[in-house]
């Protein structure tokens, strides 16, 4: 047998010459935009070939599977990788490169590509995946000897692995079974199991505390429940709970993971987001409304178009922005197109995870691979969300909008009135000014000051100090700050002259200087008398002062903004215009010794040449101007103009501005269509047009919108929204049925809440979930009764207790013949530590607080606080969650991280916990603030503290053998040695 | 074999401790770093056991990171045509937009390149420390990136991917190969004194995987946080409760045998024990003999070259022993002046460099030296790296450089490396990659292949798809392996 590659007769024929079209032996082009086939064939033998025989192959059923399955997820025109498609005949004819030749199959590429070059390399062909099997290699080449037919008609499509029968997507079922016992019971009697016993009554309050509220019980509570006799007691509880705020403030804290919800930007400048608490107000409130999640939805994506002018449901839509997105500016229009695709990626991605459980973002370059969403699905939500931009807005009612324009216009006016006098004195006087203006430039015989140096020479004086003031900096000329200088000598006046300024001779540079937190002297004044340049000051008051070693006579100064650069006229290095150089023997009295006021006048360049930004401010000459050729009553009359214009601006600010929040901003520019696919998501790339739609993922199941290209963008919003919860679609309510059977049990009936496509996960109890998910729609889309109705089941209300029989058949007790135990969450850790120590400040919404320090140089950076005040002693649902932080405790005990909605929190088990709880000072603060409340409420009753200690944190008495140990810790050191153990303890912890 | 729903559990209770974050190295319990699965599929690869679906060439990571765009035709890639046509403009781009805006003619390089090491590779004559280990070097001349931010340009590079929310190389390899030591940190990241580096923490976050395979971060001038028990804590006390809470745990965990995360929770608080103890160790630097200290730089007047002479001298400490995967930062973010606290020469290049150069280039050709003269460079990858290039232009009216996503210089050198290779070339001007245009995925792929991991084996379920650090591409450039 000879192998295979050595049976197309002109096989070495065509390879050369195509080695010589293909030959790279330097690859080119764009990694990102497909690449230009490589080829690094070695050329391997030689031998005999035998042509393939021309028997009649049927296209469809015979090659097209074949192409459909190795060829088309690269070549299809959304990706055209080679810059070919192989979805009809046209395309594959005319794609060239001898790609298809009908007839001979010798010579067309797609055949002799698909051989392996060797018996050790596979083909080049396909690049990724299995190759052709021999049968199917032989099946193509014959097809294309036989003439290559192809159905004018047929459109080849890559198939994804589901399609539009896949479960999630089917009309929900008509319940067979009339509880959630049921369901469950009969699916663990398949596995023969049975459930657990009813928990005891301590457990079950514990778990439906924490469950609700996030909170431990309180002991009294505790106690009354336990010795409740009434059958309904359990039934009270859940009621109870179910109406306490921190429901809320506990089930508001999973829906912002999955919403994403982050109070930074993200990305390279992080900024912090101050004004986006109101959306987490009110997604706390929602939920303790039980506000129906059909109009929660509704709100999310399209608050601002149901109720305009209501700020309590326009914040709701405050979501569509929640999410990072990238903040800076990009000049190359290429790039700042793609960053604005990855903008609307993040919001499709989010929408369409949180509402559908759908991964729609696979399908950006592509057809999604797994599930039937396609490619112009994506673009179908990219056109619904095109107007969405990220940022604040006037969070207000149209009444009080018009209450403070009211307030305002007066005052408005007369800033008006009072800037267009100065301006009109300000050109009468330059206009008189200008006449004069041979006689003052008569007066200015230096020449003008230059950043590269400045000197001045002056009788020789004695001094001790040596300062440099500002009078005007030379791009801004109203401002005497922020003026750099990269060199201050000062020389002495002697035969040879020395820099005294120098440190190295004792020289002391002082002034205030921008600051960077983290960085504190990357401007401060020691750059001045270093010796060196490159490094600067930045000045953020007038002067520069630099403090001799002894009082020395001096002469000169020279000082420099721009010593040795070749730009000197950049921004980076703007200096002083007018100054003056003053010297002193005691630091107090100073005596003028030169100044720049018979320079020539600056003259000024554009501030950034690159962008070709000019200045926005007056020149030097007309500052110059302005305040040499004003009359004493002139300069009067302006003095007096500013300081009323000073006046008015300060009553304009004492009006109280009008609440922002981050609710995003509409731009209907962005939103004009018409819309197309991005071949390959490459917005460079336009493919066939999209209007703003449905998804045809559920074309079957819910009636289809399709909206006009330049129909407005808030009516796509409000008819995407509307879809999503309209009755018909099952989706919406299976994945949030699902989501709230995940949060009380650890595991959604689907594990992988997010995903309800092939690659997620399998419903375990499929008809428990569709019985859930009508339960829901029944109630009106309400959680409460959901709620209730799950936490009353025996399935919720078994023991935690480990059973063998249970254990061997299911370990992770997915089939839940007990209830599976669980750890506390971050914000319940915190808060529990907060509440042990009768800290827990309940105030409910406003700003958050923060555990870290934010800091920002252009950028942000966000430090942990090595100590949590008493700010901070609030639920930790009100903490400022900013992006790429790391803030102690919350961030070791798996918070989410917001960047990406996070449906399912991991449990990890790490050493730095035991870092954090054992060392960080919160512990150690809570620790002995829950001991002074036990020692308060019994003093001096060490048996009876510990006691306490016990009740107050696991809701149950120490045995006499832990009282002996504790006795002995607490006798040789306190009681907060104890309550320290007792918050690092895993029953604190742990919920069975 | 991938991070999938299915072994989710088991990796919940069995991995968390043996994978973690300083976690015990089950490699150990394994019999080390040799097992390898060597027909991947028959055996089933375990991430974070120590096996590996190849032999290893290399089992620990140094990444070196400098931030801000550090000029490839400035510091790595010769140029001499830049020399030639100084002032003119750029054939066939006059005038282009880029990130900040309109560019001017080409400019060379401020200072000569000059030939290093036995192979006479053409470097920047500004890092003469440097120029001794061009001969073990790997260059990739020809990288890409997709993006001109620096922000997303930082993280795609560390990641892989230029949205936020992916793991960093460094928590994949943790995730990975668990840890060498049990004592100390997997992965740590070292910023600069300066600060952060653009995009912050998303730099070493470990995206959607677990918290624990984040980087720990910590300085020379920062140690790990709460590694010391709180000052109003004597030993007494402290050793009591300890004692205390361990009968405690253990009381509690009886009660229930099966509940295998309680043991975990126990074993997490021996293994931050022995970390309080071996952490302190590392950062201090008194043992370090004259010589060394000199070599590092660490006495020099430059204060902040002697801090990033201190950092480099801690990620030697570090990888000796037994941290995975360091990653390192010379300079930090865009501050408000460009260039000033990064190798973001925007306006001032010569200026720039002139500061940052004799920072970078004596402690890190020292870092290189040391690893060598220990014996520790057989087995340890370096990686030198910086989110994009430069332009050969001048930015218009200024004397810098803007940003340039399409063509760039990173490197590698140590275990598994074929030293003194050129891989790939941008054009004559350094514009664009030319020969042999490379992606991170290529890049990344090359790395796992040398530590002895498929890169498409190594992935995890998320959202929708099994998640690699090389997404959905990858290529193993065989022309700078060893």
């Amino acid at each position: 047998m000879f192998p295979r590659w050595f049976r197309s007769l002109s096989f070495l024929e065509t390879f050369s010459r195509l080695w010589i079209r293909y030959k790279p032996a330097r690859r080119s082009g764009s990694p990102f935009l497909g690449w230009n086939a490589p080829s690094r064939r070695v050329l391997f033998a030689v031998g005999f070939l035998a042509a393939t025989s021309a028997s009649a192959v049927d296209f469809e059923t015979e090659v097209a599977p074949i192409l459909e399955a190795k060829c088309l997820s690269c070549h299809n025109q959304n990706i055209l990788k080679g810059e070919f498609s192989m979805e009809t005949q046209e395309a594959m004819l005319s794609a060239g490169q001898d790609i298809l030749i009908p007839g001979n199959a010798a010579d067309s590429v797609l055949h002799w590509i698909t051989l392996p070059i060797s018996a050790d390399e596979p083909p080049e062909m396909p690049e990724k995946g299995e190759p052709l099997t021999e049968s199917e290699a032989d099946a193509l080449a014959a097809w294309i000897d036989a003439g290559a037919e192809w159905p004018e008609e047929l459109v080849l499509r890559e198939a994804s692995k589901a399609d539009k029968s896949w479960w999630a997507y089917q009309p929900l079922t008509t319940p067979r079974l009339d509880s959630i016992d049921a369901y469950i019971g009969e699916a663990l009697a398949s596995s023969g199991l049975v459930r657990s016993p009813e928990a005891d009554r301590r457990t079950l309050i514990r778990r439906a505390t924490y469950d609700l509220t996030g909170l431990p019980p309180e002991p009294e509570a505790v106690a009354a429940f336990v010795a409740d006799k009434d059958p309904r007691a359990y039934e009270r509880l859940i009621d109870r709970l179910l109406a306490s705020p921190r429901y809320g403030e506990r089930w508001g804290r999973h829906w912002l993971d999955v919403a994403r919800f982050g109070e930074s930007v993200g990305f390279e400048q992080n900024w912090i987001i101050d004004n986006l608490w109101p959306f987490r107000d009110y997604v706390i409130q929602s939920i303790n409304d039980d506000k129906p999640f059909d109009r929660f939805i509704l709100e999310h994506l399209a608050g601002d178009v149901i109720a305009n002018g209501d700020p309590n449901v326009e914040i709701g839509s405050a979501f569509l922005v929640a999410g990072p997105y990238d903040s800076v500016n990009n000049q190359d229009a290429a790039q700042a197109a793609q960053i604005r695709a990855n903008t609307l990626d993040e919001i499709i991605n989010a929408s369409s995870s949180a509402f559908l459980g759908m991964t729609v973002s696979c399908a950006r370059c592509h057809d999604h691979k797994f599930d039937p969403i396609s490619q112009a699905d994506y673009y179908r939500l990219y056109a619904t969300f095109s107007g969405i931009e990220h940022g604040e807005a006037t969070w207000a009612s149209p009444a009080d909008k018009k209450t403070r324009a009211a307030t305002l216009r007066p005052l408005s006016e007369s800033k008006r009135a009072l800037e267009s006098e100065i301006e009109a004195l300000d050109a009468r006087v330059l206009e008189r000014s200008m006449e004069r203006l041979p006689d003052f430039q008569s007066r200015w015989t230096r020449p003008p000051v230059s950043r590269i140096g400045m000197a001045e020479t002056f009788d020789p004086v004695e001094a001790k100090f040596v300062r440099l003031v500002c009078e005007a900096q030379d791009l801004d000329l109203e401002s005497n700050r922020l003026w750099r200088v990269d060199e201050f000598e000062i020389w002495s006046a002697e035969a040879n002259p020395r820099n005294v300024a120098l440190a190295v001779n004792g020289g002391i540079a002082r002034g205030e200087a921008r600051r960077i937190e983290d960085f504190p002297n990357a401007y401060g004044a020691q750059h001045v008398n270093d010796g060196k340049v490159g490094i600067r000051f930045i000045a953020a008051s007038d002067r520069l002062t630099i403090e001799l070693a002894e009082p020395t006579r001096i002469d000169r100064v020279f000082i420099s903004s721009a010593q040795d650069e070749q730009a000197p006229e950049l921004f980076k290095f703007a200096f002083v215009a007018d100054y003056r150089i003053e010297t002193s023997l005691d630091g107090k009295t100073w005596t003028e010794v030169a100044h720049g006021r018979d320079r020539k006048p600056v003259d000024r360049k554009p501030i950034n040449p690159a962008r070709g930004r000019e200045s926005p401010y007056i020149t030097h000459l007309e500052y110059r101007l302005l305040h040499l050729g004003a009359t004493d009553a002139e300069h009067v009359r302006k003095t007096s103009l500013r300081q009323e214009l000073a006046s008015v601006k300060r009553e304009l600010a004492r009006v109280p501005a009008l609440p922002t929040a981050w609710l995003g901003k509409r731009d209907p520019e962005k939103a004009a269509g018409p819309f197309s696919v991005f071949i390959g998501g490459n917005p460079q790339r336009s493919g066939d047009e999209v209007a703003p739609s449905s998804l045809s993922t559920l074309s079957e199941v819910v009636e289809a919108y399709a909206l006009e290209p330049d129909s407005n963008e808030s009516q796509r919003r409000r008819a995407l929204a509307e879809w999503i919860t309209d009755a018909d679609n099952p989706l919406t309510p299976r994945v949030l049925a699902n989501r709230i059977w995940h949060y009380h049990f650890g595991t959604g009936i689907v594990n992988t809440p997010n995903d309800f496509g092939y690659m997620g996960g399998r419903p375990s109890h499929p008809e428990l979930l569709d019985f859930l998910a009508a339960e829901l729609k029944e109630n009106d889309w309400k959680l409460k009764a959901l709620h209730k109705q799950i936490m009353l089941s025996q399935t919720y209300r078994q023991s935690a207790d480990w059973r063998e029989d249970g254990g061997l058949v299911d370990a992770d007790s997915r089939l839940l013949w007990r209830f599976p135990p669980r750890r506390l969450s971050a914000e319940e850790i915190r808060d529990t530590f907060l509440a042990l120590s009768d800290d827990l400040n309940l105030e409910i919404g406003g700003p958050g607080f923060r555990l870290y320090h934010f800091m920002r140089d252009n950028v942000s950076t966000y430090e942990p606080l090595d100590t949590h005040g008493p700010e901070t002693y609030r639920r930790a649902v009100y903490h400022q969650n900013a992006r790429a932080s790391v803030v102690d405790l919350m961030t070791e005990f798996d918070q989410a991280d917001c960047t990406l909605s996070t449906p399912r929190r991991s449990q990890t088990t790490t050493p730095l916990q035991a870092l954090t709880l054992m060392n960080h000072s919160f512990t150690l603060d809570r620790a002995e603030r829950m001991a002074d409340r036990i020692e308060e409420a019994a003093p001096s009753d060490q048996e009876a503290q510990i006691r306490s200690a016990y009740r107050l944190a696991y809701q149950r008495l120490p045995e006499p053998d832990e009282i002996q140990v504790a006795s002995a810790l607490v006798a040789d050191h306190g009681l907060r040695a104890l309550c320290r153990a007792i918050l690092n303890s895993s029953e604190l912890i742990y919920l069975d | 074999m991938n991070g999938s729903l299915d072994d989710y559990s088991r990796r919940r209770f069995l991995g968390d401790v043996t994978t973690g974050l300083m976690g015990v190295g089950l490699s150990h319990l394994l019999g080390g770093e040799a097992l390898f699965a060597a027909n991947a599929g028959r055996l089933d690869w375990k991430p974070g056991s120590g096996m590996t679906h190849l032999q290893p060439r290399a089992k620990r990571v140094l990444q070196i990171f400098c931030p801000g765009a550090a000029s490839h035709m400035d510091l790595w890639e010769h140029k001499p045509m830049l020399d030639k046509y100084d002032g003119k403009p750029l054939p066939g781009e006059e005038n282009f937009v880029s990130f900040q805006g309109k560019n001017g003619p080409l400019m060379r390089s401020p200072w000569k390149f000059a030939p290093a090491g036995q192979s006479g590779k053409m470097i920047s004559s500004m890092m003469p420390h440097m120029a001794a280990h061009v001969d073990d070097i790997a260059f990739f001349h020809g990288m890409q990136s997709k993006t001109n931010t620096h922000g997303p340009g930082c993280v795609f590079v560390n990641t892989g991917h230029e949205t936020e929310g992916f793991p960093s190389a460094g928590a994949w390899i943790s995730y990975a190969l668990g840890s060498l030591s049990d004592n100390l940190p997997t992965y740590v990241a070292i910023p600069d004194i300066r600060g952060e580096p653009p995009n912050g923490k998303a730099n070493w976050s470990n995206g959607f995987l677990p918290a624990k395979y984040q980087a720990i971060t910590m300085a020379a001038h920062r140690p790990i946080r709460n590694l010391r028990p709180p000052k109003t804590v004597g030993s007494d006390e402290e050793r009591d409760t300890r004692a205390m809470l361990r009968r405690m745990n253990e009381r509690h965990a009886e009660l229930r045998p099966q509940e295998s995360e309680l043991q975990a929770r126990m074993g997490a608080y021996e293994l931050a024990a022995k970390m309080q103890l071996s952490a302190p160790e590392v950062s201090d630097f008194e043992s370090e003999p004259e010589h060394i200290h000199r070599l590092y730089g660490t006495d020099s007047q430059n204060s902040l070259k002697a801090a990033y002479a201190r950092n480099c001298l801690l990620s030697r400490r570090l990888l000796e022993r037994g941290v995975r995967y360091v990653n390192l930062y010379c300079s930090s973010r865009a501050s408000g002046v460009d260039g000033l606290l990064n190798w973001d020469a925007h306006k001032t290049l010569k200026d720039d460099y002139e500061r940052h150069l004799p920072i970078f280039d004596q402690p890190t050709a020292a870092l290189l030296s040391d690893l060598k003269q220990r014996g520790m460079m057989d087995d340890t990858l370096v990686l030198w790296t910086t989110e994009f290039g430069r332009m050969p232009t001048r930015q218009n009216g200024t004397v810098g450089r803007d940003h340039n996503p399409d063509g760039f210089t990173l490197w590698m050198m140590g275990g598994g490396v074929k030293g003194g290779a050129s891989y790939g070339a941008t054009d004559d001007f350094g514009r664009r990659a030319e020969e042999n245009p490379t992606t991170i995925w290529e890049f990344y792929s090359t790395v796992l292949h040398i530590l002895g991991l498929d890169y498409n084996q190594l992935s995890w379920y998320h959202n929708g798809l099994d998640r690699r650090l090389t997404d959905v591409h990858g290529h193993v450039i065989k022309d700078v392996l060893a």
